[in-house]
């Protein structure tokens, strides 16, 4: 009747990325700070690399792996863009809120 | 490793650019000013360079297009028409003589204008999900950068974080879609993968991955659920930044969305019942979510602009609404079997992204030329009573406003044709009638725009700025080539053109033969089975 969970199969992996994925979405749409708004979509980006990696290791070709690794480049060019910005805005308005980032609307 | 070598031969034109924009870096730290102003010639000597190893790429291939040779070409030309704007206007903002960072600047900012268009080229030759995903970060990450140096406001710092953070999370979504479409097939070459959909037919998990692509796509598009942050964005900005947020991503991501259909409309080959010709339509849940995804996004790109008084969060939700009429296109593209322009719906796509470019482009220029204390005049008041003070700037705004809506004897219109024919042609007359409808309510606010121009009162609200020599001539030459593409021959050539940059490349070839001639053997049956 229950099968034994001693080999991992390819839908947990998915399911931990997805996871990870949605609770990043999650995260960036309730939290109001800069920087954890950042961390949050980063989140996102780590889910995707964890079904890359489990994808590849099911297709069994490194195919996926690579991917990851230019994924990795991406998401960290993309923190260096993020600080250098929050740090720009925090020495405008002195605070991380992004509700006072909301001039324009309409 | 032959492949390789093949591949960096075709990449000379982006070669070209990066060596351009690394220039433009070291020049951008040289301390004399005059020095640091060369940035702007040597961004238009990489665009030169890279046009004209483009052109021999084509003829190299004995003068056939393909996508890539086609996208880098129209990349050359725009991104000529935009650092000619970009180059003079950033002296005429701020002449308080306050700290300027646009001045400053000005080699960051121009590397980065030339490694964003980099990466619009790249997305145009792309052949593997790896390439596509880092050509489209190539594109967007240097955008962000653009829009906080552009201006030293705090509207500049609010746009540029806003498009940051909705830029991030597009991509991820957009790269998970990817990743799924990797998990479907276990390839992320496009010819492989074409293969793969061949023999195993659109599977669940394949829709999917191509759901969350077109969305993420749709961020760098301006398209439906991830089109709110347009308006923002694109006030924020300075104008010719702007006029660039305008194209370039657009471009970008209509490239990778022609790209990524075609995966499945080339793998999935069926036979038309009526008809019994060879197609290769879209899977029904990707077509209705483009139907939904297109109607929805002209009308409330349209409702919504009917509601602006800033003429650029006008021209912000008309970017919008012509997202949506390109989309309607993308649902004609039936990978161009045996069609002409008129039935190719990618061709259609290219064709109007140019079109579009021109008109947006000239409406921009006007706009950055006129200002209120030292600050952009961006108010529909503003333009009021221009054809007075200036004919020959209303004139532009006439004639660029009319392409945009479409009138026949401008690039617009002839745009549109190829864009709602090519639907028509594979069954979408209902979008296509929406689209007719939103085309009239655009008219709405475009005339807004021209009647305050030559009907409103003569106001001292806003003075007109002409910085440089060049603004005029550039505007005018955009029109000139709108009208001129309008008038027939030109467009009819460029449209030829672009058809046949999307058919010739790919088709068919990696799919496999065998597969055909069983279908075209089994002729009345066009059994399901098979897929």
């Amino acid at each position: 009747m229950f099968e034994p969970i001693h080999s991992l199969a390819l839908t947990h992996y998915l399911i931990t990325g997805a996871i990870l994925f949605v609770l990043g979405l999650i995260g960036f749409v309730t939290r109001r700070n800069l920087i954890i708004m950042f961390l949050c979509t980063e989140m996102m980006f780590q889910g995707v690399s964890i079904s890359l990696v489990a994808f590849s290791r099911y297709h069994l070709n490194m195919t996926g792996q690579t991917f990851v690794i230019f994924v990795l480049t991406i998401a960290a060019a993309e923190a260096a863009l993020a600080l250098g910005l929050v740090v720009l805005l925090f020495r405008r308005k002195h605070t991380l809120d992004s509700e006072a980032w909301s001039s324009m609307s309409g | 490793m032959n492949q390789t070598l093949i591949k960096l031969s075709e990449l000379g034109p982006e070669m070209a650019m990066l060596v351009g924009a690394c220039l433009c870096l070291v020049v951008g730290l040289h301390r004399s000013a005059e020095i640091r102003k060369l940035a702007p010639s040597l961004v238009a000597m990489a665009l030169i360079v890279a046009g004209l190893l483009t052109a021999l790429e084509v003829v190299d291939a004995s003068g056939v297009w393909t996508m890539a040779t086609f996208v880098k070409m129209m990349v050359c030309g725009i991104g000529m028409l935009l650092v000619m704007f970009m180059s003079t206007v950033p002296d005429a903002v701020s002449p308080t003589g306050k700290f300027n960072p646009s001045r400053v600047m000005r080699g960051e900012f121009f590397a980065f204008f030339l490694f964003s268009l980099t990466g619009v080229m790249l997305c145009g030759g792309a052949n593997d999900l790896v390439w596509l995903f880092l050509a489209l970060e190539l594109t967007s990450l240097p955008t962000y950068v653009m829009i906080v140096i552009s201006r030293d406001t705090d509207e500049a710092s609010e746009s540029g974080i806003k498009y940051f953070f909705l830029g991030a999370v597009a991509a991820a979504v957009f790269l998970y879609g990817f990743t799924m479409i990797y998990g479907a097939t276990g390839m992320t070459n496009f010819d492989e993968i074409r293969q793969a959909i061949a023999v195993t037919g659109v599977t669940p998990l394949l829709t999917l991955g191509l759901v969350l692509s077109i969305v993420g796509i749709g961020f760098k598009i301006a398209a439906f659920p991830m089109h709110f942050y347009a308006a923002d964005v694109y006030q924020g900005a300075m104008t010719p930044v702007t006029a660039f947020l305008a194209f370039v991503p657009k471009t970008a991501g209509f490239v990778s969305l022609i790209a990524l259909l075609s995966l499945v409309t080339q793998g999935n080959i069926v036979i038309d019942p009526v008809t019994q010709q060879l197609t290769s339509p879209l899977p029904p849940m990707i077509a209705s979510l483009l139907w939904v995804m297109a109607a929805l996004t002209m009308t409330l790109g349209n409702v919504l602009g009917l509601m602006q008084t800033n003429v650029k969060r006008i021209l912000a939700y008309s970017s919008i609404s012509h997202s949506g009429y390109m989309l309607v296109g993308l649902l004609g593209m039936s990978a161009g079997i045996g069609s002409t322009a008129i039935g190719n719906g990618a061709a259609a796509v290219l064709f109007y992204l140019v079109a579009y470019a021109l008109g947006n482009l000239a409406a921009f220029a006007v706009l950055s030329c006129l200002q209120r204390n030292g600050e952009e005049a961006t108010e529909l008041d503003a333009l009021s009573g221009l054809a007075k003070r200036h004919p020959g700037l209303a004139a532009i705004m006439l004639l660029s406003c009319l392409s945009l809506v479409g009138l026949p004897p401008m690039v617009g219109f002839i745009g549109k044709v190829y864009l709602f024919g090519s639907a028509v042609q594979q069954g979408f007359a209902g979008l296509v009638i929406v689209a007719v409808v939103n085309s009239a309510i655009s008219a709405v606010y475009y005339l807004r725009i021209v009647s305050s121009c030559y009907f409103g009162e003569k106001s001292e609200r806003s003075q007109i700025v002409l910085s440089s020599p060049y603004v005029i001539p550039l505007a005018s030459i955009a029109v000139g080539v709108a009208i001129l593409l309008g008038m027939g021959f030109g467009g009819n050539s460029l449209a030829v053109t672009a058809n046949q940059a999307t058919t010739d490349s790919t088709l068919f070839e990696q799919v496999d033969v065998q597969l055909i001639e069983q279908l075209l053997r089994t002729p009345a049956i066009a059994d399901p089975a098979i897929h």
